[in-house]
């Protein structure tokens, strides 16, 4: 019953996708063809009915998507093992949290999740759009209609990605969900990258909707924008989930190993960072358009590539990390292509209507900021894509090499490529927010930018003292030396920055209450304040990569039980080792005591768990034992064990990472702040569009005429 | 040409300048070779220097000592095969008819010492009828610094 509920809702989806995308375009022909005409009149009303089909129709859409979700849902939780999908990704003894998250866990799930979300999605827009009976929003909605579409099509027509293909075999229990996707962060992860991922439709239906009809304002941007801004929050908490699941589960200590899919999540949040910015920029000053037009099809393609690289078996050799070779690849490729023509012949088509109504007046402003931070993130993008896609040119006949040879980016490429810009981009993020715009941008905070240079100078300072006193520095490489130095010195003059311009423009809006004013910006101008939350986050997150690859410790010890290891400041002493039967796997625990310089102790317990339904027995999945610690971590994994209780450990001491995960929850903070709406009043609009005086060196946009919607 | 277009060429020829530097940095150090064992024995010359050898693990000769972080094993190619000795973190998916990435070098007696140890389950294991691994299946292991 529920193979047919599922099946038949996909089939539903497919011809009501189809029907969304006719009426779309016969809305836009006929919109179009009006325009100025006699017949006007009479067509609106036409127009009007066809745009409450297309609604309506978006709503059936998502529902028909969703009963097929359902049909797969139920069906894991009902232990519907005549179902593939469920026979593979779940047994009967596996907890109710990771049956959900079986639905995303394999390859043909995944789709029908990715569809799900655009079905939902595409019902929003459409209310969204709902006082708009344009062409554009038309065009918008068969976008999304089409593209929701073709995940349905995929999955019905490759037979490795219907979710619904009926089991050979009679089974009275499944497989069970791999070991190592049972943690919290990975139910999470891949369906909060999802909804980032197919975020960036809706924001391409808007662009092809507006390139297609020639519109001229930038009253659609109030509607892309709220997309892109949810679409970011959703790749930031996705990525940050996705290292934090690496850090605590796959027991290697690290978060992220510039592996291709991983990879392939960074790409669209590079440039859907770009693309925020871009936006702003055309909004407040009627700059940047082309940017925002390429990176928004930018982002939709690097989207559908990254499952293109999971998917199509590309990285058979390259990546531990894919599902496997499916067949789907050529469709993404044939995808990606169309989607990628029609919009660069669309784009250079309304490259005139794409133009900046101003010029950059200064590279030290707002817009030259936003220029060179955008700049760079592409480049980043580029110089990731690279290293990413390089694997899979470099066959033998490619490199000019052996058959059987392969080369591949490792850590130094993205080391030595990536991290210097990313210390770039955060210098330029530190001053760009506490800038106006225009030609006089940077004299009239002259003072402000002075204060951060001598603040970063001085922590800069500060740490060489402190690094080359207290020994840390000394011992250490001359290159991390000089990168944790610059890293003090940026991320003070950030603090600095956000903190003396919310300062100031608190004081102002308090009229000298301070409280009052900090609660009235965040309720006057969130968009403001929310992007400079996500600045300090992103220069905390950037210290603590800086902390835990610099001063990384690594180190395995054998102990027998009673005996002690030194590793750092810590003293470890291994107490003792013991089993525990649980629910669906038996825990081998070992007892560890671990002292710091300070004399403090506590005990860790790392553990290796033997699943049930293992493969393999004696197989086992390692389940580290982690002290957080805003200095730093104290990270435990159980190695192994023999008879007499020797043991052996894997001992990590990761300084600062845990700011990595506080920047990833400012940031994520910072851009749901983004989202409240203003409420910028007559009252405090002179206070907050004020030119800034030179004395107080705090920042004040220019009003302009596409600010306030 | 305006000032500014001045100084926006400037800028740009600073920063392109910067990147071909950091590119090249990049290019020479930062790239691994990976390689079949039956390549890798074809030919001499990557014998001597650090790649990533891939293969799968034979069921003889497997000797996994968690306890001493370490494990010797016979790494599988078309036609030939290779000693691998490993220090380090056993991954928890490493078994024998596992696929795995070893990093290292080889020894000058025929042997690949290794201290980085990637598995991915092998896709026998799907026809075969044992559960299949999807999303994400790395197992990485390094060795101290």
């Amino acid at each position: 019953m529920m193979t047919m509920i599922g099946t038949g809702g996909l089939i539903g989806a497919l011809c009501v996708a189809g029907i969304v995308m006719a009426l779309g375009v016969i809305h836009a022909v006929l919109a179009l063809g009006a325009q100025g005409t006699r017949e006007s009149g009479q067509v609106s009303s036409m127009l009007d009915g066809i745009m409450r089909l297309v609604r309506f129709l978006m709503g059936v859409l998502a529902i028909l998507v969703s009963a097929s979700s359902w049909g797969l849902l139920s069906s894991l939780l009902d232990n519907n093992f005549a179902l593939s999908y469920v026979a593979e990704h779940s047994d009967r003894a596996l907890p109710l949290g990771y049956k959900i998250a079986a639905f995303w866990a394999g390859q043909q799930g995944s789709l029908l999740f990715w569809a799900w979300v655009l079905g939902i999605m595409g019902m929003v827009l459409a209310f969204v759009l709902r006082k708009r009976d344009t062409a554009e929003a038309a065009i918008a909605l068969a976008v999304m209609a089409a593209v929701t579409g073709i995940f349905v099509l995929l999955m019905l027509s490759v037979k490795s990605a219907n979710p619904f293909e009926l089991s050979p075999e009679r089974l009275i229990d499944g497989r069970g969900l791999n070991p190592i996707l049972q943690n919290f962060a990975m139910v999470l992860h891949p369906p909060i990258l999802f909804i980032g991922y197919a975020g960036f439709t809706p924001a391409l239906g808007l662009l092809i909707g507006v390139l297609i009809t020639g519109r001229r304002d930038a009253d659609w941007l109030a509607d892309l924008r709220p997309w892109l801004v949810v679409t970011w929050v959703a790749l930031t908490v996705g990525i940050i989930l996705g290292a934090q699941w690496a850090y605590v589960e796959l027991g290697w200590g690290g978060y992220w190993a510039w592996d291709p899919v991983e990879n392939a999540s960074l790409l669209p949040w590079l440039t859907g960072t770009a693309l925020l910015h871009s936006v702003a920029m055309w909004r407040k000053r009627g700059m940047f358009k082309l940017w925002t037009a390429f990176l928004t099809v930018g982002s939709f393609l690097l989207c559908i590539f990254g499952t293109y690289l999971t998917r199509s078996g590309v990285l058979q050799n390259g990546s531990m990390h894919t599902f496997g070779e499916s067949g789907m690849g050529i469709y993404f490729i044939w995808f990606m292509a169309g989607v990628g023509l029609c919009s660069l012949i669309l784009i250079l088509s309304r490259l005139g209507r794409l133009r900046g109504e101003h010029a950059l007046e200064a590279l030290i402003s707002r817009e030259g900021t936003v220029l060179a931070g955008n700049v760079l993130l592409v480049t980043m993008m580029l110089a990731t894509l690279y290293g990413t896609v390089r694997p899979i040119f470099s066959s033998a006949a490619a490199m000019g090499g052996e058959p059987g040879a392969a080369i591949e980016a490792a850590k130094p490429y993205y080391n030595r490529l990536i991290l210097p810009m990313g210390l770039l981009l955060a210098a330029i993020m530190a001053t760009g927010p506490v800038l106006g715009y225009g030609a006089s941008a940077g004299a009239r905070v002259k003072k402000l930018l002075g204060i951060m240079a001598i603040v970063g100078l001085l922590a800069a300072g500060i740490m060489a003292g402190l690094g080359y006193s207290w020994g840390f520095l000394t011992h250490s490489n001359p290159t991390y030396a000089a990168w944790t130095i610059a890293v003090a010195a940026v991320a003070a003059a950030i603090v600095t920055g956000v903190l003396l311009d919310f300062g100031t423009s608190s004081w102002q809006l308090g009229r000298g209450n301070l409280p009052a004013g900090v609660v009235r910006a965040f309720l006057i101008t969130p968009r403001r304040w929310g992007a400079q939350v996500a600045h300090i986050g992103l220069g905390a997150l950037i210290v603590g990569v800086a902390g835990s690859s610099l001063f990384n410790v690594n180190q395995n010890v054998v102990l027998n039980k009673g005996e002690a290891a030194t590793v750092g400041q810590y003293t470890l002493t291994y107490q003792d080792i013991r089993e525990e039967k649980r629910s669906n796997h038996t825990a081998v625990l070992a007892q560890v005591s671990v002292t710091d310089s300070a004399g403090k102790s506590y005990i860790l317990y790392p553990e290796r768990r033997f699943y049930d339904k293992s493969e393999q027995p004696g197989q086992s999945a390692s389940e580290v034992a982690i002290r957080l610690g805003l200095a730093s971590d104290v990270y435990l994994n159980l190695a192994g064990w023999e008879d007499n209780g020797k043991s052996a450990f894997q001992v990590i001491l990761n300084p600062l990472i845990n700011w990595i995960w506080i920047g990833g929850i400012l940031m994520t903070l910072g851009g749901l702040i983004c989202l409240l709406p203003q409420r910028l009043n007559r009252e405090f609009q002179d206070l907050v569009e004020a030119p800034a005086p030179a004395s107080t060196g705090s920042p004040r946009p220019e009003p302009s005429q596409h600010e306030r919607r | 040409m305006t000032h500014m277009r001045i100084k926006l060429t400037i800028a740009g020829i600073v920063f392109i300048g910067a990147l071909a530097y950091l590119g090249l940095a990049g290019m020479q150090q930062g790239w691994t070779f990976i390689l079949t064992v039956d390549t890798y024995l074809s030919k001499p010359e990557y014998q001597t220097q650090r790649i990533r050898l891939g293969g799968r693990v034979s069921a003889e000769q497997l000797d996994i000592q968690k306890s001493q972080l370490a494990a010797t094993f016979l790494l599988l190619g078309e036609k030939k095969n290779v000693k691998v000795i490993y220090h380090g973190m056993v991954p928890d998916l490493f078994k024998a008819g596992c696929n795995v990435l070893v990093e290292g070098k080889g020894d000058g007696a025929g042997n690949f010492v290794s201290d980085k140890m990637m598995t991915k389950c092998a896709s026998k294991y799907e026809e075969a009828g044992h559960y299949k691994l999807t999303e994400p299946s790395t197992q990485a292991a390094e060795t101290p610094k």
